[in-house]
């Protein structure tokens, strides 16, 4: 025994302090590695969310300041900035009253000394009081104000009053009792009621400037229709579009009747009837001049748009929706002049609605009984004014009155829209534009993306890890399946970048082309062997298995041959385009389809995507599917063959069993992988949120959609948060999907599990 | 233990001068045999002597593998395995085979045993159960398990899985039946059940089997083959390979001096 091991060293059961200190900085590091991931997906939910769920909170509103005034307000409006409004009962003298300071500073009209005012309206668009008076004249002066700055550096809002020119009304007689004033810059109209009871009449003047060479030119009267004769009763509410171009009666029998004033004159367009015969207690155009908010005396509120009904129709209106009633008592009314927000109530109950949307933004109860209301230009405030003079400023904080449930998966009646839609336009050209935020067509845009992707890669990506796994010689799959895992890294910008510059306008030209292919390839294929199996045993022992291919290849090649070539002389023979004008007949593909199935040919369409999410989605598949088929134990598939099994029996009664689950989860990454997938999406789908299935159009996905839109979203509007939005979809889809694979995959595997 | 069937052909399954490679490692050189028809001939040696891969030979199982080429001749009833008009899946189902880890499917008792029907196309549901019957009756399983032919076969014991497996090769009524170790991963009682079924099967089936147990090659062959390194040593009579073995290498190798 060696001189070492006689005195063994006591030492020699201990661990080093190397080893263990080693143990303990590695075990704490995975430690630390595994809680970080956490806490970042966690973190990636928590921004998430930040962005996402002020889209689901109601419009705030608080108390922000109060005045008292002696002046009964008959109008009250008020400055951009909600800080100086002024009161207006009809005299000479106009109120206006600094929240902040409290100070009131009056201000004259000296042309209306000496007159009698006895009918008032405020168009808030232009800051206009049109007035009328017991002599039957009609008029109206501006309130405008400007910020300036005190020596000091203060601001200030310094109001002015700017009278304009007086019209006398030649038709009817007795006070004016109803005056309502439009503008659209060059033209005007003002429409005026006289008189009450059956002697009333209402008559529209429409006015015009009257281009001099020196100074702005001179405001005069174009002409003056007396449209008593044309209303179902007595007018009760007159109203001009804040754009001149319209004029809305609303009488005493319920009928509403509209007029159309424009340079051929003053016609009545259209008589209908809200509330089935209630007369209209309160009429009032929202922004954008073409829809009105009508209030019965029940209470019940309905919204009246212009649209078309059909396509060549004219523009009339219908109602398009109804907001929950109001209750008893007069009636407030005040309408947004940045969306389509009104608020809006009757007695010290009021609610701020969103007509888009129809929801209410938010509700509250007063704690004086408001005469009237008025919202500042930016929708940041409302004043209210009691009967007694008294006022109250509130502010509202409602920075997303377009969002909601409803407007993101909803169908939606957008004004000027003939029905409810599903429609994705997050941005326009002017400021009245109105965002149309529904998910719905990019959800469709995604599975419909995924739908042909997957349609296209799944057949062709299963069968190749088939036959890779169970029938391809082993030299040859050592080639085969490195190559497809290249395949799987091509940067899906390259893909994206072929599809819709390269193979697009290739596939354009050729749709027969690829019919005839898609039909003849795998005729071919399925004809080649079934006469390779009616061949006698003695030729078919002369092929090694697994070299089978080489007989078929060739069959494959020649019929993509055919089919390409095959495909102009289809064209000729059933792709006939005749153009309707001259009869003319024209072998194009891109014309037939339209003319046939009545939907559009687009050139980046849901075929081009197809094939080239293929090349990202097939590798995936494949290289997954191929391991799941080739982990299936030697010992069933030598059991199967020893039992007589021919090479397709085993793999499908044998090897496709007991990789199913595998098979299942690659058909699940390769899902995955299409749905996430942008590049090619955004470069090869064209982008349109169509809803249609239509494989000669594109799509518009929620990755692509996000990709596309996010670098020009404001940080923080609505548009931006609710393209976070559309992230929490995409996940959600993909987690639902993956959740419900995953349980399905479970139980394949149960079944299918070799003890 | 030497009775013999009176209508077997002595040379039922001719191994003529054959020889096999894996790639570049030769495998087995030359082995020249005859295996009687309706008897038990047990294939020992070593391990890595090759008597596997002679098994599997018998019914090509290993033409699955790639790169492997052969010399020689194999004939089963005069007909050589590699003409060219031999479809391999028929003569698979001429010769039936049993592998050393029971392997039944992922199905149920019933549809295990008549795969290898299934796969022939046959269906008619009479003719599936009288062979179930059969061929369960045959492999000594059938009272363990006819109350329960649709459950999961992965629901039976080792040993049953095995006799399974057994009925599974039977089920088609194949000439051959290879066994390759089928005992080696039983416990002693199942051994004893299958190697009972041994004695039974040889009277309708010519059975090739390799083991590397010599009390089983004792008690259930006629007779018994020695390979080492590829090579066939020696061949007879079990009594006589066992009682008064001719060669030294086999001597050596049944009383356990090398294995």
């Amino acid at each position: 025994m060696p001189d070492h091991l006689k005195s063994p060293d006591p030492k020699r059961f201990e661990v080093s302090r190397a080893t263990l200190w080693f143990d303990r900085f590695m075990g704490g590091a995975i430690r630390f590695g595994g809680i970080s991931v956490i806490i970042a997906v966690f973190g990636i939910f928590y921004f998430i969310g930040k962005e996402v769920v002020p889209l689901f909170k109601d419009a705030a509103v608080e108390k922000s300041g109060s005045v008292a005034t002696s002046t009964q307000p008959a109008v009250l409006g008020v400055d951009e900035w909600g800080e100086m409004p002024f009161f207006y009962a009809g005299g000479e003298q106009v109120v206006f009253a600094d929240l902040a300071t409290g100070a009131k500073v009056e201000k004259a009209l000296p042309g209306l000394a000496g007159l009698k005012v006895s009918a008032l309206a405020y168009d808030a668009v232009h800051g206009r009081v049109a007035l009328g008076l017991e002599d039957g004249r009609v008029g109206s002066f501006l309130v405008s104000y400007q910020r300036t700055f005190t020596p000091d550096g203060k601001s200030q809002v310094v109001p002015s009053l700017t009278e304009e020119p007086w019209f006398t009304l030649t038709h009817g007689a007795g006070p004016v009792t109803a005056v309502n004033y439009g503008d659209s810059g060059a033209g005007r109209v003002i429409v005026a009621k006289r008189g009450a009871g059956d002697g009333s009449s209402v008559s529209i003047l429409r006015l015009g400037m009257k281009r001099s060479l020196v100074g702005k030119g001179k405001l005069s009267l174009l002409e003056e229709v007396d449209v008593s004769t044309q209303l179902a009763a007595e007018a009760v509410i007159v109203r001009a579009s804040p754009n001149g171009a319209m004029v809305l009666v609303g009488c005493e029998n319920g009928e509403v009747d509209y007029f159309i004033a424009d340079s051929n004159g003053i016609s009545k367009r259209q008589g209908f009837k809200p509330f089935d015969g209630v007369a209209p207690r309160q009429m009032d155009f929202l922004f954008g001049g073409v829809s009105l908010i009508m209030t019965a005396a029940d209470g019940q509120q309905e919204q009246w748009s212009l649209f078309r009904n059909d396509e060549a129709g004219e523009r009339l209106f219908g109602q398009t929706k109804a907001f929950s009633n109001l209750g008893e008592g007069p009636v407030i009314f005040t309408a947004s002049q940045r969306n389509r927000t009104f608020l809006t109530g009757a007695g010290r109950d009021l609610s701020l609605r969103h007509s888009t949307s129809g929801s209410t933004r938010w509700e509250g109860t007063l704690d004086i009984d408001p005469a009237i209301a008025v919202l500042d230009a930016k929708g940041e405030h409302f004043i209210v004014a009691a009967a007694d003079g008294e006022a109250r400023r509130y502010e509202i904080h409602d920075p997303h009155p377009d969002a909601g449930l409803r407007a993101f998966f909803g169908k939606v009646w957008y004004e000027g829209g003939s029905k409810p839609i599903f429609q994705w336009q997050s941005t326009g050209g002017t400021d009245d534009f109105e965002p149309k935020l529904s998910l719905t067509p990019l959800i469709f845009g995604s599975l419909k993306g995924t739908a042909y992707a997957l349609l296209f890669s799944v057949p062709i990506a299963l069968l190749a890890a088939i036959f890779s796994a169970a029938f391809l010689p082993l030299e040859i799959k050592r080639v085969v399946k490195p190559v497809m895992e290249i395949m799987s890294s091509l940067p899906s910008v390259v893909l994206g970048f072929l599809a819709g510059l390269w193979l697009a306008p290739i596939l354009e030209m050729r749709v027969p082309s690829v019919i005839a292919m898609i039909v003849l390839i795998p005729t071919s294929a399925l004809l080649v062997g079934y006469s390779w199996c009616r061949l006698p045993i003695t030729i078919r022992n002369r092929f090694e298995n697994g070299r089978e291919w080489l007989v078929v290849l060739p069959f494959l090649m020649l019929a993509g041959w055919i089919g390409w070539q095959l495909g102009p002389l289809l064209e000729q023979w059933f792709f006939v385009y005749t153009e309707p004008a001259s009869g003319r007949r024209i072998a194009d593909f891109r014309l037939w389809w339209p003319q046939v199935t009545g939907t559009s040919f687009e050139q980046r369409n849901s075929m081009v995507l197809g094939f080239m999410m293929g090349f990202a989605v097939i590798p995936v598949i494949f290289t997954i599917a191929e391991d799941a088929i080739s982990n299936v134990p030697k010992s069933l598939t030598a059991a199967a063959s020893a039992l007589g099994a021919n090479r397709w029996q085993v793999v499908w009664t044998v090897m496709l069993p007991v990789a199913s689950a595998g098979i299942f989860s690659a058909l699940m990454i390769g899902f995955g992988r299409a749905v996430g997938e942008t590049m090619i999406m955004v470069m090869a789908t064209g982008n349109t949120p169509v809803t249609e299935w239509n494989v000669f159009n594109g799509m518009r996905t929620l990755s692509a959609n996000i990709a596309v839109e996010l670098p020009e979203a404001p940080v923080g509007s609505t548009h931006y948060r609710t393209l976070f939005l559309g992230a929490v979809v995409l996940f959600a889809m993909t987690f639902v999907m993956n959740t419900l694979a995953e349980i399905l995959r479970h139980r394949l595997r149960e079944r299918n599990k070799i003890v | 233990m030497m009775t013999s069937h009176p209508l077997s052909r002595p040379d039922f399954i001719q191994v003529d001068h054959f020889s096999f490679h894996y790639g570049e490692k030769q495998a087995i050189f030359d082995i020249d045999m005859n295996i009687p028809e309706h008897q038990v001939t047990a294939l020992i040696g070593p391990s890595g002597c090759g008597k596997s891969t002679l098994l599997r030979n018998l019914n090509r199982m290993n033409d699955l593998i790639d790169g492997v080429r052969h010399e020689g001749d194999i004939r089963i009833g005069g007909i050589s395995l590699y003409d060219p008009s031999v479809e391999v899946i028929s003569l698979r189902k001429r010769v039936g085979m049993v592998f050393q880890k029971y392997n039944p499917f992922a199905k149920s008792i019933y549809e295990n045993v008549i795969f290898s029907l299934r796969v022939a196309g046959r269906s008619k549901k009479s003719e599936l159960d009288a062979t179930v019957e059969w061929a369960l009756k045959s492999a000594a399983l059938w009272d363990e398990v006819k109350d329960r032919l649709h459950d999961s076969a992965f629901g039976l014991s080792g040993g049953q899985q095995q006799r399974l497996c057994i009925a599974r090769a039977i089920a088609n009524q194949p000439e051959i039946l290879l066994m390759d170790e089928p005992c080696a991963a039983l416990d002693p009682l199942a051994t004893l059940k299958i190697e009972e079924l041994i004695l039974e099967l040889k009277h309708q089936f010519t059975i090739v089997i390799v083991t590397h147990n010599m009390e089983q090659a004792t008690r259930c062959s006629d007779r018994t083959a020695f390979l080492y390194m590829g090579k066939l040593v020696e061949f007879g009579h079990t009594m006589q390979i066992f009682e008064n073995p001719k060669h030294a290498e086999t001597e050596g190798y049944i009383s356990g001096r090398f294995s």
